[in-house]
Formats: C-alpha cells, structure tokens, sequence
C-alpha cells in the first residue's frame, strides 16, 4: 500500500514536471515541432501530409523523412485543443509520465525490489534528461516509451506468453516512431531472447510464432517503404559520418604511403580504418562525463548551464555499476548492461556525436544504476547511529541540483536559448496586419530556415489548400516555397520592388536603411529576432 | 627475469630510436634545458649567471623547476650540445620508469598469485603506451617527475614492508619530483599523506626511521620552500588557472538578474557552486573518451592526433580492470585508483585542459589498471589457445603498429611546425655566413629566437652573459634583444643595405628584397626566409 502512495507521488511529479507551462517552455517550438504538428492537422483534416500523400508511413517533411507514428498519434490532442504549440506536444509529455510507471514495473519485473523500482522511477521522473525530451514534440521519447513498455511485456510474456504479442506489436510500430529506433529496438530483441532464450524456448511454439507473425506483419508497411524508396536513406546518408568529407590529411598519407611503396601504411591509412576509428570514437564519447553532467550538446538538448544527469548522481551511478557488475543478479544483470551498451550505437555511425535524442534510449538505465547505489548508500549509513547528518548532507545536494535545474530549465533557459529555440514566429505571424497586402515576402535563410512551416503551422493553413500548391515543393534545405500570397526566400533588398501592397519579413540585417520597420520581435534575453517592414 | 629484459629493451627501442630526428626539431623549452645544462657544465651558472640555482631556472620567465638541467648536464658532455643529448634524460628516466611499474606491480599486488603476471603486462603496456613513448622522446621534465614518483611509491611499499631505510628513499625521491615539474609540487605532497593514512599502522611501528626520513626530506625541501613562498612562483599559477577567469562571475550575475534579484537565485548562483562545477568540468576533460583513446590532447607535440593517449584497445581492459580491482580488493590496491585521482587535480585548476602532460603523474595507474583487467581475461580462459583470446593480441598488436607507423612515418612531415622546425636549418645557415655581415635582424615571431641561435652556435655562456641586452616585463617574462651582431626584433626591415642580413617570416618579406635562401617546414611549407633589402 505505502508503495501505491509513494508511486502516485512519483506519478503526480512526473505529470507535473512535463505539463506545467507546456506551452511557453520551452519558448517556441523548433522546427521539427511544427512539421510534426502541421502534418498531424493536415492528415487529421485530409488523410494526407503536406505533400499529398495518402496516410504516410513517412513524412517528408524537410527532406529528412521523419517516420510518421508521431502525427498520427498527436491527432486526438490536436482535435481538442486545435492546431497550437500545446496540443502537438502533449503526446509526448504523456508517453514521458508513461516511461516513468513503465520504468517502475520494468524494474519490479527485473529486480523483484519495489524500493529500487521507485527509486528509479522516481530518478526518471525529475531526470533532465527525460524531461528535456518530455517536453517537446520530439519522436525519440515516445520511442523510450515503447522499448520500454516492449521490454516489460517480453518479461510478462515469459509467464503469461499473450503479452508477447504485445511486445511484438509494440516492437514493430516502434519503427514508425524514429529513426534510431530502427536500430536500437531490433538490437533489444535480440538481446532479450538471447538472456531469455531458454525460458522463451520452453513456452508453447505457437504463441511464439503468433507474435513473430504479428511483429513482421506490422513492420512490413515499413520495410516495404525502405526497400522501394530510394529516398527513405537520405536522411541517413545525410547524417552519417560517411557523408563528409574524407579529409585532406589522411589522403596525403596515403599519398606518402603510396611514394615509399608502404604496403602496411596502405593499409593503415585508408578509408575503411578511418571510418572504422570515427565509429568507435563516436560511440565512446557518449561515455564523456562532461557531456553527461555538465556540458550537454547542443542547446536544444538540455537545460543551459548544465548536462543530462545531475551531479549529486555521479557517485551513486559509480556505485550503482559496481554493483549490478559484481552483484548476484542474474538475468537482470544482463539485460541492464547490454542495453545500456547498445544504446549508443544508432548515434556512433552520425556525425555530430555525442547525441541527447539519438541515445535517449540510454534511459532508464542511468536510473537503474543511480537508484541501486543510492539505496545501497542509505542502507550502509543507516547501520550507523548518528545516520541522519550524512543522509541529511546528500538530500541537500540533491536538492540543490534539482531547484538549480528547475532554474535553469524554467527562468534561463526562456532567456538563454530563445534563438536556438527559433523564436519569433508566434509573434511576428499575425494574419490582422497581413490582411492587408497582396504579398507577403519572407526571409528563409539563417535562423528563418523552413520559415514557411511556420507559416502554416501558425496559420492554420487549410492543408486541402496547401496541398494542391506544394506538389512540387521541395523540403530541402534552403529551398524556397510559395504559398496563397506568401513567399519564402531569400530576401535582396537591393534588388526588391519595394511596393506599398508588399510586406517583408525576414532577419534584421537582411532590409537596408530605407525600409519602414512596422514591428521588431527581440529575443527575451536581448538582440533582435526578426522584423516587419513595408 | 628474460620476459622483463625483452619489455626493457622494446621500450628503449621504442624511447631511444631516431630521437635526434623525430620529433623533427627541438621546441624553445628543450633547447632552453639543453643551453642551461651547457651553461651549467660551463662554470656552474645557468644561461643568465645565477651560480648553482636550487630553486628555478628562470629561462624565460617561466621560472623552470631546475632538475631537468642539471640531470642534462653529463649527457650534454657526452652526447654534445644537440638533439640526443638535449633529449636524453626524459628518454633513459622514460625506460627506467617501464623497469620500476615492474618492481611497483609486483609490490602492490604482493599478496596475489598473480602479481607477476599484473608486473609484467602492465610494464609491457608502459613500455608500449603512446601516451609515455610521446612524452619519453623529447626533453619534458613532466617525464622525469613522473619517474621520480613512480620511484616515491615504490621505495615508500618496500619501505614499509621490508627495509625501513627505503623510506628515506622514498621521501627523497618525492622531493626530487618537486624539484622536477611543477605538477608534481601538488600531487606529490597529497600522495605522501595518502600513503601515510593508508600505512599508519606499519609507519607508526616505524617511527624512529620515519622521523629521519622526515628530516632529511624537508632539509632537502627548504631551498624549493623558499622559493614557494615568493610571488614570482604563484605568478605562472594565476595566469593560468580557473578561478582568475571573471566570466563565470559575471555568468552569475546574469542568472540572478533573470531571476529578479530571488534570494534563492543567490544561493543557487553563488560563486562556490560555480568554481567547483568549473572544477570538475576541467577534471572530467581530462577523462573524456575522445582525449583517453581517440585523438588525445590537441597539442601534438603530446599526441600524434591519430591516437590517444591509450589504445582504442585498452578501453574494455580498463573498464574491466577498475571494476575488478574494487572488487577483489588484493594488496595495497587502493593506492591506484586514488592515486589516479589525485594526479589530476592539478591540471583540472587550470584552463587549457585536457592537457597530457600535467597529467603524466597519473602514469601508470592507466596501464595497472588495464593490465589487470586484462590478466584476469586471459586467467578466465581454460585454454590459452582461444580463439577469442588470440583475436585480442592480434588487435592489440595491430593498434600498436598503427601507432608507430604513424608515429615514425607521418608524424614528423605532418607536424614539423609545431616544434619550431627551420630554426636550426637557419641558424646554421646564419652562422656559415655571419661574417660577410655587419648585423644580422632576426624575427622573434616564432618566438624565442636568441635561445636557438646560443644553442646552435654553441655560444660561450659567459660571453653571452656579458653582451646580451636583456628586457624583462611586469610579468616576469624575460626577452634577449640582441647580443652580439643578432638582434631579435619584431620587424628586422628596419634597417636596409647590403650588409645586413634579415631572418624573417614568409609572408613579411618585402618586395624587391634579395632572397638568399628559404627555410621549409617537412610538409612543404616555407617556415623562415633569409634576405637583404
């Protein structure tokens, strides 16, 4: 009973902590946000995407075809709220409280603790990291929620084999959900009928069979749509670290190698050992613990000032791995560390590693570790008599940690991170002014990059409209757009007809000295977004 | 014993082999160690005349702890004032540190069936370590520190265990350390205390012997303690460290200002909270992956930016060994993980980090460390024959041979910059030519000129001493302008005619000037230019 209290406890702080102020932080939804939201409205509405598209597997979008579970899963939010920054990122707050009850059976099922199964849930619950991602329209959270929820139901399923099928669904449709998923989840299966083979091999062949059924038949849309498409790897080969360039240097040694008649050296230095070295370098380096605790990546991916893990954690982690490592846990043991290995692997074939979102899947497992050392922390010093002024000091670092991340994330981050957070448009898109011109001319370069999603998204463009003209758009990078009276482009001021009935909007120093400014967006910590002009 | 000799040897091979040559040419502070070690065994002065210093050389402001000049002086009799000679001590101490982690190993896991094994492969990863061959094959007293500690801990165990008197070793060679490099001057104190805390009861039955170590040390402390107390050594310090730098206080104000001034946002903002989170930002550095095994420190003159300072290999090992060393808990193995620890504090105060070379005292928990998890990987397999385990030696093999073939093939073209190569190649050209000129301008862009030219020519000391115009600024920092018919200048197209040589940069060689000849970096680039207008 005092752990049903305890887990609502956890629930409520959960909810809380990635409901409050949904709509305002972070300050404005980035790009991906809106595409995710607007293609949810526009399927919602026609059944098709943005480009016309027939219920898509996949979205377009920029030209970085997203898999496109998550629009679909923001329609019911989006028909009862409407199209706004709230609705299209309440999906992912909901599978973020969902991670953190799921996290607590998962470990329960793994451990048999209950204490440890809140501690970790518990831990998840005010995680920056899960928070961060909680919080916006981002794939990759509900994608922790699925493994999460696959993992469990594979565990129930080796006592009550229904839930197996479960887990294959849930396995299946993960690939619809993001793009690391693709490896990850598959990666997770593996590794869990690889601990669990002989429990699984003992269950009745036909269940068994069943959920492979369900798992490829669901997962065949998808696989269907990589094989046909040529187009579905570009986002892939746009990422990875092959996609760059073979650097200068390294071919000079060849070169060398090859005027010295090195036979060794030719093997030493060519592509493949150059890659290979990249590939593990960008595995390891998730395991930066300046990455971890204190410095994040970019700024959209954690809180300023600050990384993805608290720091009062560090050595109860430490501790936490010893001892799952030499613990007697059995089959736990395993499966804890191997997805805490595999999880950085869909992101060390990208570049621009470490990644936050590429390895959310890294959760729980930073939990798991923390919560064990904790709970064996305090079970040491509880032995002691005078225990109450150590357990003191570390519930006051603890809270320190965590009202300082309230700060950050909440006051500073609003402050600090506007620009990275694309803001502007919520204030500078407003149809009563753009009434009154027969064009509107927008600035699609910089910070204004895929303005035009913006647009839509903030316009309730009626998608069935927008369709019959983006049949030929693009979503690449730079590419202009044209829409009702709107155009996205790059603006020349020189070199524009400047006209009372046209409208400019775009960077500050993209206008010249004689432009009429009708309306300038700063960012709330100082500096100018975006203006207005005639 | 025959298994140590091989290691031994590969590690002088791997140490010694072409040091004259590769790296290609010898920064300003090795050829300041090499002329103040000539100076020395000249008259027992350094290059500016102080008469047999304890306390530091001062170089170029940069007030040098002095060890590494006086252990240069007899390789400089012997080898000459040159390359192999300058170079020589961080090599051979390089070599004898490889023997002593033998000896250590063994101490530390005493009690183990293993400890052979442990000695063994934890010497032979020294012996192959980039990270130590990088730093034995120039003259960095960060190098002969580490020796000096490594020796400390040793002598301190046998000290303790079996022969008082080492204690008195011990003590003397963590003085030594101090006298050696500036890192150690932090580092080894602290070490001396843990050990202390960990041996009280052994320390305490020698109290006698203990006292007397005590004494002789702290005799042999007192001209460095001197020293310590003056400004000019906390100078270097304060210039580099974290807790001078005002932007994090500023950062503060800022987040209390977006917080309206809250009480709370002053507590959460407090400066403390800051530097330490500062602290360990600069303390993890020095543990990041990228640094430890992929491209090391991004100066090359420690790293070949092809390697890291271990093995991408050495990764699983290492993880491996520091679980199990905590768990199996043999010997005196606390002694490694904190003294990992401890040996990067220092440099975690300090901005540039990581930073390889203030952090070599660390040397070598590193390789103990893996070793031991590598020993009991292979003592899990019932044959020694496994097809996994000899995977493992092939990659190991194949790391280390990556790491040589770059190390001796394109490391020295690729990064002949980067220690001041073409300054030989022109000071040499100078001296054939000098006396067909007056007077001889030379650019000090490359920084630290004179010391080049006094090195190469072999300059008398003591004629340098009584010609040489010497400046120093507010910070310490010390500039020859010229002696003799040199002048060090910033622009040498000062003066034109016929008679005057110029030493310039490429790219600030005026039009119409009469090239004499051109200096080339190995990779093809122009490094210096000699010229008349």
């Amino acid at each position: 009973m005092r752990i049903k209290i305890f887990l609502f406890i956890v629930f409520i702080l959960a909810s809380i902590l990635r409901l409050i102020k949904i709509d305002s932080v972070p300050i404005s939804p980035d790009w991906d946000e809106v595409s995710l939201g607007y293609n949810a409205y526009s399927i919602m509405q026609t059944g098709k995407d943005e480009y016309g598209k027939f219920l898509p597997v996949v979205l377009k979008s920029y030209d970085d075809y997203k898999p496109a579970l998550y629009s679909y899963l923001a329609i019911p939010a989006i028909s009862m709220l409407g199209l706004n920054v709230q609705a299209v990122r309440i999906p992912s707050a909901f599978f973020g409280v969902l991670a953190v009850l799921g996290t607590f059976l998962l470990v329960r099922e793994l451990f048999k603790k209950d204490s440890l199964a809140l501690v970790a849930s518990f831990l998840l619950s005010v995680s920056p990291w899960h928070i961060q991602f909680s919080r916006i329209a981002f794939e990759s959270n509900v994608g922790l929620t699925f493994n999460i929820f696959a993992a469990l139901f594979f565990l129930k399923g080796l006592k009550n084999p229904i839930f197996l099928i479960a887990s294959a669904i849930l396995m299946a449709l993960n690939l619809y959900v993001y793009q690391s998923e693709k490896v990850f989840t598959p990666l997770l299966a593996v590794c869990l009928v690889l601990i669990f083979r002989k429990e699984l091999f003992s269950l009745p062949k036909k269940l068994l069979v069943l959920s492979v059924i369900f798992g490829i038949l669901i997962s065949f849309p998808m696989v269907h749509y990589l094989i046909t498409n040529k187009n579905s790897l570009e986002r892939a080969k746009g990422v990875s670290i092959f996609s760059g360039e073979y650097p200068i240097g390294e071919a000079k040694k060849a070169l060398t190698d090859l005027n010295n008649n090195d036979k060794l050296g030719l093997v030493f230095d060519n592509r493949r050992v150059f890659y290979a070295k990249e590939i593990i370098s960008g595995y390891l380096s998730h395991f930066d613990l300046n990455w971890l605790f204190i410095r994040g990546d970019i700024a959209r991916h954690h809180a300023p000032n600050m990384g993805l893990l608290y720091i009062f954690e560090i050595p109860f982690l430490l501790i936490g791995i010893y001892l799952l490592f030499t613990g007697d846990f059995k089959k736990a043991k395993y499966l804890i560390f191997l997805w805490f290995l595999i999880a950085p692997i869909p992101a060390s074939i990208t570049s621009g590693v470490p990644h936050a979102i590429r390895t959310l899947n890294f959760l729980p497992t930073f939990q798991i570790f923390t919560a064990l050392g904790l709970i064996y922390v305090f079970s040491r010093i509880k032995r002691y008599h005078y225990h109450q002024a150590p357990i003191f000091i570390i519930a006051i670092f603890g809270l320190f940690n965590f009202f300082y991340y309230l700060d950050q994330y909440f006051v500073q981050q609003n402050i600090f991170n506007a620009k990275e957070w694309q803001y502007g448009y919520s204030k500078i898109i407003q149809p009563e002014i753009f009434e009154k011109y027969k064009k509107i001319i927008v600035s699609n370069e910089g910070h204004m990059d895929q303005s035009y999603m913006f647009f839509l998204f903030y316009l309730r463009y009626p998608p069935e409209d927008y369709q019959k003209q983006s049949e030929f758009a693009s979503g690449g990078f730079r590419e202009n757009h044209k829409f009702d009276k709107y155009e996205f482009r790059p603006i020349v001021w020189e070199k524009e007809i400047k006209s009372e009935s046209i409208l400019y909007i775009g960077r500050p120093d993209d206008f010249g000295q004689d432009a009429k400014l009708l309306k300038s967006i700063n960012y709330p910590g100082g500096g100018e977004a975006m203006r207005i002009v005639q | 014993m025959r298994i140590l000799f091989a290691i031994l040897l590969l590690a002088a091979v791997l140490r010694f082999w072409a040091i004259g040559s590769n790296p290609p040419s010898l920064t300003w502070d090795e050829t300041a160690w090499g002329y103040n070690a000539y100076s020395l065994g000249t008259d027992a002065r350094d290059e500016f005349g102080r008469f047999l210093p304890l306390d530091y050389i001062e170089s170029f402001g940069d007030f040098k702890p002095p060890m590494y000049a006086y252990l240069d002086i007899l390789p400089v009799k012997i080898f000459g004032l040159n390359e192999f000679g300058v170079r020589f001590p961080s090599a051979f101490f390089g070599v004898l540190t490889v023997i002593l982690t033998y000896f250590l190993v063994r101490e530390v896991f005493s009690n183990s069936k293993l400890k052979n094994q442990y000695a063994l492969v934890s010497s032979l990863f020294l012996a192959i370590s980039p990270w130590h061959i990088m730093l034995s094959r120039a003259a960095f007293e960060a190098n002969v520190a580490s020796f000096f500690i490594v020796s400390g801990v040793l002598f301190f165990l046998l000290g303790v265990r079996s022969n008082a008197r080492f204690l008195t070793v011990s003590l003397i060679s963590f003085v030594l350390s101090m006298y050696t490099f500036n890192t150690a001057r932090i580092v080894s104190p602290i070490l001396i205390l843990i050990l202390g805390i960990l041996f009280r009861r052994e320390l305490f039955i020698l109290k006698k012997q203990l006292i007397i170590a005590t004494i002789i040390a702290f005799v042999l402390f007192l001209p460095l303690f001197r020293f310590l107390t003056t400004p000019q050594a906390s100078l270097r310090f304060k210039e580099v460290n974290i807790f001078s730098d005002i932007s994090y206080i500023e950062l503060s104000n800022r987040q209390i200002e977006n917080d309206n001034g809250a009480f709370f946002s002053k507590v959460l903002h407090n400066r403390r909270a800051i530097f330490t989170v500062e602290f360990l930002k600069h303390y993890f550095d020095n543990l990041s992956p990228n640094f430890l095994f992929g491209k090391g420190d991004g100066n090359p003159k420690f790293s070949i930016q092809e390697v890291g300072h271990l093995y991408l290999w050495d990764f699983p090992f290492l993880v491996m060994g520091t679980l199990l060393i905590f768990k199996r808990k043999e010997g005196s193995w606390k002694i490694l993980p904190l003294w990992l620890v401890i040996g990067i504090i220092p440099a975690a105060t300090a901005r540039e980090t990581p930073h390889a070379l203030r952090i070599e005292a660390v040397l070598p928990t590193f390789q103990v460390l893996i070793a031991y998890g590598f020993v009991n990987f292979i003592d899990n397999f019932k044959t020694k024959k496994s097809l996994i385990l000899r995977a493992s030696y092939v990659f190991l093999f194949i790391n280390f041979l990556y790491f040589v073939h770059s190390l001796f093939i394109h490391y020295p073209k690729e990064f002949s910059g980067e220690w001041q190569y073409g300054y030989k190649e022109s000071v040499k050209f100078v001296r054939s030519v000098a006396t067909n000129y007056s007077q001889i301008n030379i650019t000090d862009q490359l920084g630290r000129p004179y010391i080049y030219y006094l090195f190469y020519t072999k300059e008398d000391p003591r004629t340098f001493r009584k010609e040489a115009k010497v400046s120093r600024d507010v910070f310490g920092f010390v500039t020859v302008e010229n002696y003799k018919k040199f002048n060090f200048v910033k622009d040498p197209n000062i003066v034109a005619g016929i008679n005057v040589l110029n030493i310039n940069l490429p790219n600030k060689v005026p039009v119409g000037a009469r090239v004499l000849k051109t200096f080339y970096l190995l990779n093809g680039k122009e490094a210096l230019v000699a010229y008349t207008i």
